[in-house]
This record gives C-alpha cells, sequence and structure tokens, in this order.
C-alpha cells in the first residue's frame, strides 16, 4: 500500500461575503434583514431591550419567567390554542434571553413566516398573564432551576459571578437567577416588566429569501401596538481586579468529578482590543487544540475537555475557565491550568499558534454562518452591538492581520493569573486537603453549599 | 458520544417547486452521485455551490452492535484515537491541521456505526481527503501504549462527567439492558463498562483497526462548493491503493427480538432532585414503513406542547414538569429501535403516580385516534426539522452517509420526509396497538432517596 506521504497545500481561496443585509425603519421599528436566495427556511426574530440586566436587584429571572408566561395564553386565545396554533406552522416559539437582550423567534419554511411573526407577536405584545399562570409559571421555573442546580456547574458559576462581581450587583448574580430568586417574584412584578420592556417596539431581525418575504407586513405585525422609544443602556462598568488569588470550595459529597470555574473581570464588548483579546483567549484555551486543553486533556488525561475564553456584554466581561477533572486529580488540575494561564501571560503567543488560532477563527465566519439561524444570530450581534453592515467582512480581516506581538500584548495586559477567582466544586472532603497543599490561594469553604 | 460541542449552519436551496407545506416530491432536491472505487470505497458526492464551504464525512459501518462481551466501549474508544496521529500525521496534528484551515470536526459513535466529519473552507478539500485516507489506511503504525492510555483516561472522563456526576445520567446505561436480551447487539451501552475499558490493550485495537477500517466498510460523502470529478479524482489519489479486507464479520443478527410478553420494571432511588419515569418500548427498525409510522407517533405524543404528553400530564393534571417531558425515537436500523417517552414529577406527585399518568397517555395511542389537528401539527414540525437538518452541507452529507451505508443507495435520502408525510392516523393506531402493548413495555423509574 502506498498512502500519499506529503500533504496537501489549499486550493485557491473562493471569496467569503456576508449576505447583503437590509435595514429598514417600518411601521415605527426597525427591521434588519439579510437576504439568502433560494432559502426554504426562515428565521424571524423579535430583539428587544429587555436582557437580564433590566432585571432589577433581587427579581432574577424575571425574564424567564415572562418568556414561559407569555406561552400561557393571549388576548385572542387560550395555552391550548395558541400552542397548536403555532405548531401547525411546524415551529415553536423559542424565547431566549442574555445580559443584553430578550429574544423571541420562529424558523419555518419561508412561506409561513408571515403567519408565524403574527403568532409571535401575539404573545409578546397581548399576553394574557393571568396571575394565576403566572404563578405556576414561576413555581414552575423555580422547580425547574432547582433540578438543573443539581448537576454540578450552575452553583460553581454562581459562586464565581459573585466573587467576580460582587452579589450585590444584578451582573454579580446569575443571569437566569436562582431557585430562591426565581421563588420570590410576585405575579405583579411579571406584568410590571411586561408592560415596561416589552411594548418597546424593538428590532425585527429577519434571514432569509427576501423575495418570497413581505418585510412590510411582517414589521406591521411585530411593531402593531407598540409605544415608546429606546431607553439609555448604561456605560461600561469598572470592576476592580481582585487583588489575591484565592479559592473557594463548594461541597458536593460524592461527586467523582470536581467541576473548575476560574476567572476574572475582563474588558467589555466595544473595547478597541476585541480581536486580540479575544485570539489570545483562542490560543489559551477556545480550541481543541488550545493550550489548556492540550496539556489538560491529551496530555494529562484529566478530563474530558476543558475550556477558557474571554466572553463579553455590552457593560463588562469576564475571562473564564471550565472544566470538569477526576477528583483524585483535582489540585494538580487546577495548579497545571493556573500554570498554562501564568505561561501565556508571562511569555504570550507563538508565530504557529496564532496561526491556528486566526485561520479558525477567520474560517469559522464561512463554515458557520450559512443557516438561517445562524445568519439571524450573526445580525443580532449586530443590532446589540451597534456595528456597521460590513462587520463581519472587516472582523475576517482583522482576524487575518492580528501578529504575534498585537496578541501576545493583549495576553499580557488582560490576563491576570494573580488576581484569579478559582472555584472548585467537588467532594470536599476528599480535595480540601490537597487544594490547601497547593499554596495557589486561600481556601475558602463556600457556605451551606452542601 | 459527541467529543466536541458544535452544530452546524449550512444553506438549503428552495425545495421543490413550490411549498413544503404541500407535499414534497423529495426531500432530498439536490443532485447526488455515486461512485465506487476498486478497493470498495463508495464516493458519494451533492454539489451546491451557495457557500465557499464543503463538508467531508465518513461512515465507517461499524458501531458498538459489534463488540464483544468484554469489549464493551471499544468501538467509542477507538474512535478517539483516530484523532492521535497516523502513518504521516504526527499526534495532535489532525485537530490543528483542520482547525488551522477554518474548519470544524468532529465523530460519533452509536450502536449502529461510527462516522467522522469536518466542515472547512472548499479551499481546504484535498487537506480533508488526505487526513481520512491516511488515518484509514496508516493508523496502526501510529498507534502506542501511551496513546492508548491517555485516551483511555480522556474516555473515562467522559463517562463521568456524562453518565456518572449528573442526576438521572445512567438511564440510557439502565434502559438498553431492559430493552435487549443478553447477546443482542444493542444490549450494551455505546459508552462502555470501566471495567472493560481498564482492560483494553493495544492490540485489540490493532486488531480492530484492521477488522473495521476498510474501504469496503466506509462511505466517503462530500456536500458543498466542489464537483464529483474533482472529488472522485481527489479520493482515488488519496484512498485508491488502499486495499479493501476480504472478510468483515458482521455483528450478532438482532433484528427480532421476540415479546417477552412480561413488563419490565427498575426502579432507582439515589440522589436525585425529583421523581423521573421513562416508558420504553421495542418498535421497528430505522428505515422500514413502521418506523416512519413510530416517528410521526412519537411527534404526536411528545414533542412540543401541543403533544399529548404536554397537553396531559404538564397542563391537563399538571403532574409532570412542563420542560422535561417529551417522546423520541432512536433512530438505530439493525433491530427493533427504541421509543422512549419521559416525564419528571412537579413537587409532591409521586413517581407511581407519574408512572401511571405516563403509561395511561402511551396506552391511549391505541384507542383514542389521532386526530387531523394532531396529524398535521406532527408533521409540520417534522417537515422543519427535516430542512433544518438539510440546511447545512454537514447534515446532508450525515444524512447521504446514513442512506448509503444503512440502505446501500444515498438517493433513498429523499423518501424519509414524503414517507412521513403520507402517515395516517390509522397507521398510528396499529402501530401502538402492535408495539406499545402494556406486556411487553420497560419502565425505569428514579425516586429521590430520603435525606436524613
Amino acid at each position: 500500500m502506498s498512502l500519499i506521504a506529503d500533504r496537501p497545500g489549499p486550493g485557491a481561496a473562493r471569496p467569503y461575503r456576508f449576505p447583503q443585509v437590509l435595514r429598514r425603519s417600518i411601521a415605527g421599528g426597525q427591521v434588519v434583514a439579510a437576504h439568502l436566495p433560494g432559502q426554504n427556511l426562515a428565521v424571524a426574530v423579535l430583539l428587544l431591550d429587555a436582557g437580564a440586566g433590566r432585571e432589577p436587584v433581587g427579581s432574577e429571572g424575571l425574564g424567564g419567567v415572562l418568556a414561559k408566561a407569555l406561552e400561557e395564553g393571549t388576548a385572542q386565545r387560550d395555552a391550548t390554542a395558541y400552542a397548536l396554533a403555532i405548531e401547525a406552522l411546524g415551529t415553536e416559539l423559542v424565547t431566549g434571553l442574555d445580559w443584553d437582550s430578550f429574544q423571541a423567534s420562529v424558523q419555518v419554511p419561508v412561506e409561513r413566516l408571515g403567519a408565524a411573526v403574527e403568532l409571535l407577536a401575539e404573545a409578546v405584545r397581548t399576553p394574557k398573564l393571568d396571575p394565576e399562570d403566572v404563578r405556576r409559571v414561576r413555581d414552575d421555573e423555580a422547580t425547574a432551576l432547582r433540578m438543573d442546580w443539581a448537576n454540578p456547574g450552575p452553583r460553581a458559576d454562581a459562586v464565581l459571578r459573585a466573587d467576580l462581581f460582587g452579589a450585590d450587583n444584578r451582573w454579580g448574580r446569575p443571569m437566569y437567577g436562582d431557585p430562591g430568586s426565581v421563588a420570590g417574584l410576585d405575579a405583579e412584578d411579571v406584568t410590571v416588566f411586561h408592560s415596561e420592556w416589552f411594548i418597546r417596539p424593538g428590532t425585527l431581525v429577519v434571514a432569509g429569501d427576501l423575495d418570497r418575504i413581505d418585510l412590510d407586513a411582517l414589521a406591521a405585525a411585530a411593531f402593531a401596538g407598540t409605544a415608546g422609544g429606546p431607553v439609555d443602556r448604561g456605560s461600561a462598568i469598572e470592576v476592580p481586579l481582585r487583588g489575591d488569588r484565592r479559592i473557594i470550595l463548594v461541597d458536593r459529597p460524592g461527586s467523582v468529578q470536581s467541576t473548575l470555574r476560574l476567572g476574572h473581570s475582563a474588558p467589555h464588548r466595544a473595547h478597541p482590543d476585541h480581536v486580540p483579546i479575544s485570539l489570545a483567549g483562542t490560543v489559551l484555551g477556545g480550541a481543541f487544540t488550545s493550550r489548556l486543553n492540550h496539556l489538560i486533556r491529551e496530555v494529562r488525561g484529566y478530563t474530558y475537555g476543558i475550556r477558557g475564553e474571554f466572553a463579553s456584554s455590552r457593560r463588562f466581561g469576564r475571562f473564564g475557565v471550565s472544566s470538569g477533572v477526576q477528583t483524585a486529580v483535582t489540585a494538580p488540575a487546577l495548579v497545571e491550568s493556573v500554570g498554562e494561564i501564568a505561561r501565556t501571560q508571562a511569555g504570550g503567543v507563538t508565530e504557529d499558534e496564532l496561526a491556528v488560532a486566526r485561520s479558525w477563527r477567520a474560517g469559522q465566519l464561512s463554515v458557520e454562518l450559512q443557516s438561517p439561524r445562524a445568519i439571524a444570530g450573526a445580525l443580532t450581534t449586530l443590532v446589540v452591538h451597534d456595528l456597521p453592515d460590513d462587520y463581519h467582512a472587516r472582523l475576517r480581516e482583522s482576524l487575518l492581520a492580528a501578529d504575534v506581538a498585537q496578541v501576545s500584548a493583549a495576553a499580557a495586559s488582560y490576563l491576570h493569573p494573580e488576581s484569579l477567582t478559582l472555584v472548585v466544586e467537588g467532594d470536599a472532603a476528599v480535595i480540601r486537603d490537597d487544594l490547601v497543599a497547593t499554596g495557589l490561594g486561600d481556601v475558602i469553604d463556600h457556605p451551606g453549599s452542601s | 458520544m459527541r467529543r466536541l460541542a458544535g452544530a452546524w449552519p449550512g444553506p438549503c436551496p428552495r425545495a421543490g417547486s413550490d411549498s413544503v407545506g404541500a407535499m414534497p416530491d423529495s426531500g432530498y432536491p439536490w443532485p447526488i452521485s455515486t461512485t465506487r472505487l476498486d478497493n470498495g470505497l463508495r464516493v458519494v458526492v451533492s454539489e451546491d455551490r451557495t457557500a465557499p464551504a464543503v463538508a467531508v464525512n465518513l461512515w465507517y459501518d461499524v458501531g458498538s452492535r459489534h463488540e464483544p462481551s468484554g469489549q464493551t466501549g471499544f468501538a467509542h474508544l477507538f474512535e478517539h484515537l483516530m484523532f492521535e496521529g497516523s502513518l504521516h500525521v504526527a499526534k495532535t496534528e489532525h485537530m490543528k491541521l483542520v482547525q488551522g484551515a477554518g474548519g470544524s470536526l468532529n465523530a460519533t459513535t452509536n450502536p449502529d456505526r461510527t462516522n467522522y466529519f469536518e466542515t472547512v473552507p472548499a479551499e481546504h478539500l484535498e487537506l480533508a481527503l488526505w487526513l481520512e485516507a491516511d488515518r484509514m489506511g496508516g493508523l496502526v503504525p501510529a498507534l502506542t501504549q501511551e496513546t492508548l492510555d491517555n485516551q483511555r483516561d480522556v474516555v473515562k472522563n467522559e463517562r463521568r462527567q456524562r453518565y456518572e456526576n449528573v442526576p438521572y445520567g445512567d438511564a440510557w446505561l439502565r434502559l438498553l439492558p431492559l430493552l435487549y436480551p443478553p447477546g443482542h447487539p444493542y444490549h450494551h451501552a455505546t459508552i462502555g463498562s470501566m471495567a472493560d475499558l481498564n482492560a483494553a490493550d493495544l492490540a485489540t485495537f490493532q486488531a480492530f483497526h484492521q477488522t473495521y477500517y476498510a474501504p469496503n466498510n466506509a462511505v466517503l460523502t462530500v456536500v458543498g462548493d466542489t464537483t464529483t470529478e474533482e472529488v472522485v479524482a481527489l479520493a482515488e489519489k488519496y484512498f485508491g491503493a488502499i486495499p479493501p479486507r476480504s472478510e468483515i464479520p458482521p455483528a450478532p443478527d438482532g433484528r427480532v427480538v421476540p415479546a417477552t410478553g412480561v413488563p419490565m420494571a427498575e426502579t432507582v432511588v439515589t440522589d436525585v432532585p425529583a421523581p423521573r419515569v421513562y416508558v420504553a418500548h421495542r418498535t421497528y427498525p430505522f428505515g422500514t414503513p413502521g418506523y416512519d409510522v413510530l416517528t410521526v407517533l412519537a411527534t404526536v405524543l411528545g414533542s412540543g406542547r401541543g403533544s399529548r404528553l404536554y397537553q396531559r400530564l404538564a397542563d391537563g393534571e399538571r403532574i409532570a414538569q412542563p420542560d422535561l417531558v417529551g417522546a423520541y425515537g432512536v433512530d438505530l436500523a439493525h433491530g427493533p429501535a427504541p421509543l422512549i417517552a419521559t416525564a419528571t414529577a412537579r413537587p409532591g406527585v409521586s413517581g407511581e403516580r407519574l408512572a401511571a399518568g405516563l403509561a395511561e397517555v402511551v396506552d391511549e395511542l391505541a384507542t383514542v385516534p389521532v386526530t387531523a389537528a394532531e396529524l398535521a401539527r406532527a408533521k409540520a414540525l417534522l417537515a422543519t426539522a427535516w430542512w433544518r437538518q438539510m440546511s447545512t452541507v454537514d447534515g446532508r452529507a450525515d444524512a447521504l452517509g446514513r442512506y448509503a451505508t444503512q440502505f446501500g443507495d444515498p438517493a433513498t435520502v429523499a423518501e424519509r420526509l414524503p414517507a412521513w408525510l403520507s402517515v395516517t392516523a390509522e397507521q398510528i393506531t396499529e402501530a401502538a396497538t402492535e408495539v406499545l402493548v402494556a406486556d411487553d413495555r420497560v419502565t425505569l423509574t428514579y425516586q429521590p432517596e430520603e435525606k436524613p
């Protein structure tokens, strides 16, 4: 047998292009659409400035409860009739929220998009919000969160977030709230939040074959009966770095793995160094081939996977590493992870590593941004972060142009191994002494965590 | 057994002449070509110039159903080894080369088969084919004890993370032996047992590759910005010299599982936040008309807020958590595939009451006819789900590989959606009467342990 030994080089590059973007002001709201000629599926997303950042402190999870309550009947029909009507079109009402926005969306064969957006708007703009239904939804959501928090991860995430951002701030508490905060919501809180944030027009994002889509009709349905304008979205929040590294131990008796959540605060999304910062994150932990995954999984076999990356929203950001490691190797996995972060901060990245990172990130634009759902997601990024139509084309160029000096400088400036908070959720009785012996920092037992 | 997270979107041209709301003639309105190389490798190509990307997908007709007793988990562990270097590809280089080309990649193993796939910018097609050929034809010389030991640890951590360290995580591991008798190829789970993984030795894996990773046991599919001529020429160049294997041992025949006539029930008392019940049945093999009926039945039963389970248990009686009711078929083709329905109790509701409610809704599929509205809803949801898979080049490549591997002709992919859309209410009643009988049911119940 003779396999071919020489690795082939690339063929002629084919041009990358993001679909044509259309922005229009219709019926009192904004429409941002991408033309996907020949596409059989279409996606519409109603984007509202009603993300978790709009929830008052103490009412975490309000948006999540409201999202579920939208489907409990509308001014026109009850919950069952609504479910049957929208599912008969081949879609469910998909809702989601992050720190910056609330989103409700439908995905249907293109000729059904008009009917689907009408039903979407009916639920978002005119939900019944019967107090008894809202209380039941709230209880179900509290139970759902309690179920979720029985998994490893959510508690550690919450402990890390509180330590980085301060639990007296909304952004220092879990994005979706916790079982207790949701259980404590009143039906009236939900109604008030709806009237304050869900009646404003917002933006309708559409991805599909615009030759077969009537944007005027979609906008008329999406923005009917809306009122009120944009509200100031607040400026970037200064988050001081912690002066001392510390370990916070969250007890999970009997756990066969330890869940690691390491992090510190980092720049917000509009920071001018966004691209080199994110590439530094990619080299360190953002890809399968990154330093952390290579060392902790591929060399040591401590884990099924480990990731590290910078994440940012409009007002704040953080660097974070997450993994699940076998209980017996918790301490060495932690020591080596911190070591890899410190090495990257001190020594920067190599040309070989950066070449993979920038080609991967740039290539992902052609590989990933193809379906209507993915294109709609990209348009949402443009809207939420006030970016221009040619953002993705420019992003590709700036990724490919980033050099070792820029990315190493970003690693040096924005990684802070001495300021990390190291949250470990695992079997405290088994791992505590080992964690103390690492000398990475004081070990603090998270109160009431078992 | 997904190794990395990630779902890949892609383009989807207009299907047929008018709408998918009407009955489409085809679920695959793109060209398909199939070429068989002299060594038996089937090369399937589907050209689509919409975006400058290509999906490359290899289906190997080997899965955990081929594993003998004492070697559970080997097919999946082997999948991991395929990323660790081959004759001309150094350890760690495979991932680096694909990601460095801008690509996404992964592989999965299930009871039926193992698939390997990458989507790359179109100019890197040749690289992807070179990498796949090198590990098909040249894995064994690169396989070392060190690599095996490392990936064994990774897989054991995968098992801990996905099955052992999460509430209800072992449900699938418990359901399979209840559904399929010892000796049946679906009796054990793909992830395998810790004991078998610990016992795995290098020679076994070398033999595994030599036995199953042959060109005549694989289908290479390429979808996207390329042509049949280009792909076939490159396939000939890179895979053409890999010799076929004359005898590839089949898995045990699992097509017939006699009805036991005795319900199977298992109750697990453990650290879970609420009672949860799984009801499972053996049905028909994926790809048969019976399984098409089952697919629509499962959607009527358990997809969406308009489904019977949601309407009856989450909304009506309000005994189940709304986000945690559902039903689905597991698309296995080499034996009667499972249908699984599940619900999790609302606070104050016992596991027994929930199990009774779940069983009642399943039983009613045989006695309460499916209405026209229920049927139309299920078909609309299935049509969207179908076109969503077809909207990506990688989704299409995987589907073509499946139909070529399991049914001998990738073009049969076009028949699935029309088959779903032609299912009648009467057929659903008949199927329920035949395969969802209470006397042949598996019920798995999780009960929270009493806390002191």
